[in-house]
This record gives structure tokens, sequence and C-alpha cells, in this order.
């Protein structure tokens, strides 16, 4: 196993092409310091550099898992991992040495509502690099413009990179958000339901830069739109009252489902 | 399997299926006047077979824009979104074994026209089997039942050797005797070509069924 301080504490690791790159093992997980499991026995691997899409009805915990792959849930003072463990490139993310702060700068996240920081376009995508302590004007400028390039909001904006981001439409604003994410060159991007603010053009911008930042990033999506779910996964898994009731290939669990509570979820039968 | 959160999308699917159905009856009525006009000497019930393809035709575009709808508006997955490209699959396949019941009332119109031909009889076995065989298609697919959709496959070993036996009777009766007949002889072949081929389509029918039973697609297999 890679020593943490290497894997996830270095700015400069290069995001897997192939392969497990996220390895959930029997996971249990509870907000209540372990008296109900909001999560049960979750065992299922991401593959590196596609995407995967977690859906589900609502309180069936798929959100909960993708905020325990970079460990958000840790603000949650009642929270805590019952049972298993998260790998993320081989390291067990749980591990007292690991610190959460160094993990998200591995493991991005893209929320439901765009959240820029009220300062310019221009800081907002800078902000990640800053943190970090980079200062030179040249390498932010070029970060930025990359990142804005990744997000393709680059044309929109780069006439403008000083005004306020809060003057962007909702849609620009959550792309923007995406390049702030992107900008710290994430390994992994985790987007909790990107697009349910957005309206349908915004939607398909959205999904149209999903099947882009693939080439670069491993992508975790969780949505209540499964006509999303069918357009911009490859992988799909289906979560059911805290319990993962299949995980396959999308276009299996929407064509040929092999459970029929799947089935009845993607169908329109329950939910 | 339950029904739908949405109760219009079950009406719906419901009432695609039953267009289907409906027109399945249309059609095993077309196939059954047009053998019954050769074999009664009936040319009134050919005729009636060329007028009401029509029918067939018109139900033929409203199943598919039943489906269409169902597609834009509810957009099926899974067995749902089997049964419904199944379903206008089907309904293609049922059009075609129409054109082949026009196609023998035409020509046993034209055999009627002429000096009677008594080999018009040995039509009635292939044509007892071709009507058996696309009514099983459909009792297969009204009640979705997979193992139902493998006999009609099987079923069609005997058309096709019916129609093998009957082509070389024919072939031998013409070679030997020919004369005024002859026509009406190359007549019946090719109505026996026509129920074979609806042997075939009533096969078509049965594997869209196992799709939609079981997601496989067994054609060309």
């Amino acid at each position: 196993m890679n020593d943490p301080s290497t894997i996830l504490e270095s700015q400069d690791v290069a995001a897997p092409t192939s392969g497990t790159i996220i390895d959930i093992d029997d996971l249990s997980f509870s907000y209540d310091l372990g008296k109900t499991n909001t999560l049960r026995n979750i065992s299922l691997d991401i593959p590196a550099g596609k995407v995967t899409a977690f859906i589900g009805p609502s309180g069936c915990g798929k959100s909960t898992l993708i905020r325990c792959l970079n460990r958000m849930n840790d603000l949650v003072d009642t929270a805590k991992v019952t049972s298993g463990k998260i790998s993320i490139m081989g390291q067990d993310i749980h591990a007292p040495d690991v610190d959460a702060i160094e993990l998200r700068k591995h493991v991005g996240m893209v929320f439901q509502k765009y959240n820029p920081f009220p300062k310019s376009i221009y800081e907002n995508v800078a902000y990640g690099l800053r943190v970090q302590g980079i200062k030179k004007k040249s390498i932010l400028d070029q970060a930025v413009e990359e990142s804005l390039q990744k997000s393709a909001l680059w044309s929109e904006v780069k006439d403008r990179l000083n005004t306020s981001a809060l003057g962007l439409s909702g849609g620009q604003q959550q792309r923007l958000c995406i390049a702030r994410t992107i900008a710290v060159k994430p390994q992994i991007v985790l987007m909790d339901e990107p697009c349910s603010a957005l309206d349908p053009i915004a939607t398909a911008r959205i999904e149209e830069l999903i099947a882009e930042l693939q080439q670069d990033f491993t992508i975790v999506i969780v949505t209540h739109n499964m006509q999303q779910a069918t357009r911009v996964s490859d992988r799909t898994a289906f979560f059911y009252l805290g319990e993962l009731v299949e995980y396959d290939d999308t276009q299996a669990i929407f064509g040929n489902p092999s459970k029929k509570q799947t089935e009845d979820y993607v169908s329109g039968r329950f939910g | 399997m339950s029904g739908h959160i949405l109760k219009n999308y079950d009406d719906e699917l419901r009432f695609l299926k039953n267009n289907v159905l409906e027109m399945g009856g249309e059609v095993i009525e077309a196939l059954e006047k047009s053998v019954k006009g050769l074999l009664q000497g009936d040319r009134e019930i050919c005729a009636e077979v060329v007028d009401e393809d029509e029918v067939i035709d018109s139900h033929e575009k409203k199943i598919d824009e039943l489906g269409m709808s169902i597609l834009l508006r509810f957009n099926p997955v899974a067995s749902d979104l089997r049964q419904v490209l199944s379903s206008i699959n089907i309904c293609r396949s049922l059009e075609r074994i129409g054109d082949h019941a026009v196609n023998i009332a035409k020509r046993s119109r034209k055999i009627l026209k002429g000096a009677l031909c008594e080999e018009v009889r040995l039509v009635d076995p292939l044509f007892i089997k071709a009507h058996e065989i696309v009514s099983a298609s459909l009792t297969a697919y009204s009640d979705v039942d997979e193992r139902k959709a493998h006999q009609v496959i099987k079923m069609d070993g005997l058309v096709d050797e019916l129609h093998r036996s009957l082509s070389k009777n024919l072939s031998s009766t013409i070679a030997e005797h020919g004369g005024p007949n002859t026509e009406s002889l190359l007549h019946i072949l090719f109505i026996s070509r026509s129920l074979e081929r609806i042997g075939d389509l009533a096969v078509n029918i049965a594997e869209d069924i196992v799709f939609i039973t079981s997601a496989e697609d067994i054609r060309h297999t």
C-alpha cells in the first residue's frame, strides 16, 4: 500500500486512467454515533476515468455516500463510519494520518446549489490555488484560463474576469464552481445533483461538460434525473433504504436490471 | 409487476398492447378470408381482403404514433422500453402478414377466373398451420409468455415442411401435365410461398416476445 503522505498529500498525483480508483468495502455509516446506520454494508469499486452515477429515491443514502468519499460528513459531529472502509488510490481515507483537507484537494466536490464566493470570477477559480500558497501571477493566470476553458466558460467570461461571479447566470455560476473545483487538479470530482437548480439548456451544457471532464477526471454524480444518469454515466449504482441494491453498467441498469427492485424504481413504479 | 406511479403510463401501455392485439385480430381475419375465398370459390370475399387492407395499414400508423407518444412522454426504460419497441416491431410483422393475405386474395381471384383447379385444396393443410402459428404468436404476446413464444418458433418447422412438400408436388404436376392449369398452379405455388413467409413473420413476433420477457435478442441465431 502507498504511504498516505505520498498519495493523498502530494500535489502532483497523476490521475489513474484505468482500474479501481475508489474502493468502498462493506461500509456502514451513522449520523447518530452508531445508533442507526444510514448506510449499511456498502461495497462497490468505482472505476478510474469513468462517470459513475448514484441513483435512488430521496433518503436512500446516495448523497450521504458521496459525502463520505471526501469526508464531508466529518463536519457533522455525530457522524461516524461504523464499519468497513473507503480506499482512494489504495489509501484508507479514514486512516489517522490522512488529513481531510488534503484529501479534498484530490477529491473535489460540486454541490446541488451553485455557491460561488462573493468575489470576482478570477478569484473564485484562483481561490483553491491561493489556499495552497501559490502566489505567482503567471501560474494563477494559466490555471484560471485552463480551468475556465475546461469548464466551457472561458469564451463567455474572458473579458470580464474581474467582475463579480454573482453576476453570472445560474448555469454559468455552476460551471464556475466546476472550474474552481478542477483548478486544484483533483483526481476525482464528486457532483451532488449538479443540475437540479438549472434550466434544461444549462443542464445540457453541464452534461456536455461532464463528458469532456471525463477525459481528465473520475466523476461520481448523484442525480435524481434518471435520463441524465443514462446520458452521462458509464456505471450506475442504485441505492434503497441505505443499501446498495444493484451496481452495473448504466446500459444494464436501465436496459435490463437484474433486480426487480431496480426495475421497479428505474421504470417509475415507486420512488 | 406492480403499476407505475403515473397511472396514465399504465393506461397508455395497455392501450398500445390492445391496439396490437386488435390489429392481430384483423390480420388473422384477412388471412382466413383470403383462403376461404380461394377454397369456396368466392371472389367477393377475396375482394374484401384487398379493400380492407387499408384498415390494417392505418392500424400500423396508429400503433407507431402511440409508441412514439409513449417514448416521448414517459421515457420508458427496461421492460417497458422493450415492450414499446417490440410492439412497434410486431405491428410491422403483422402489417406484412396482412400484405401476404392480400397477395393470396389477389392470386385467388386470378385462379377463380380460370378453369376449376382441383389443386387449390392442397393449400388447406398449410393454411391451417400458418393460421395456427400466427394465432399462437398473438396469444404469446397477449400473455407475455416466453415459453409459448418458443413453441411458436418450433412450429415454423412444420410450416416450412408443408410448403416444401406442396411446392414439390405442384412443380411435378406442372412438369408432368402443364396445360391450361399451369398459370393457376403457379399462383398456388406463390400462395404457398406467402403462407410460408407468414410462418416466418410469426417467428419474428415470437422473437420480439422473447426480447420483451428476457431482454435477449435471439434473431438470426
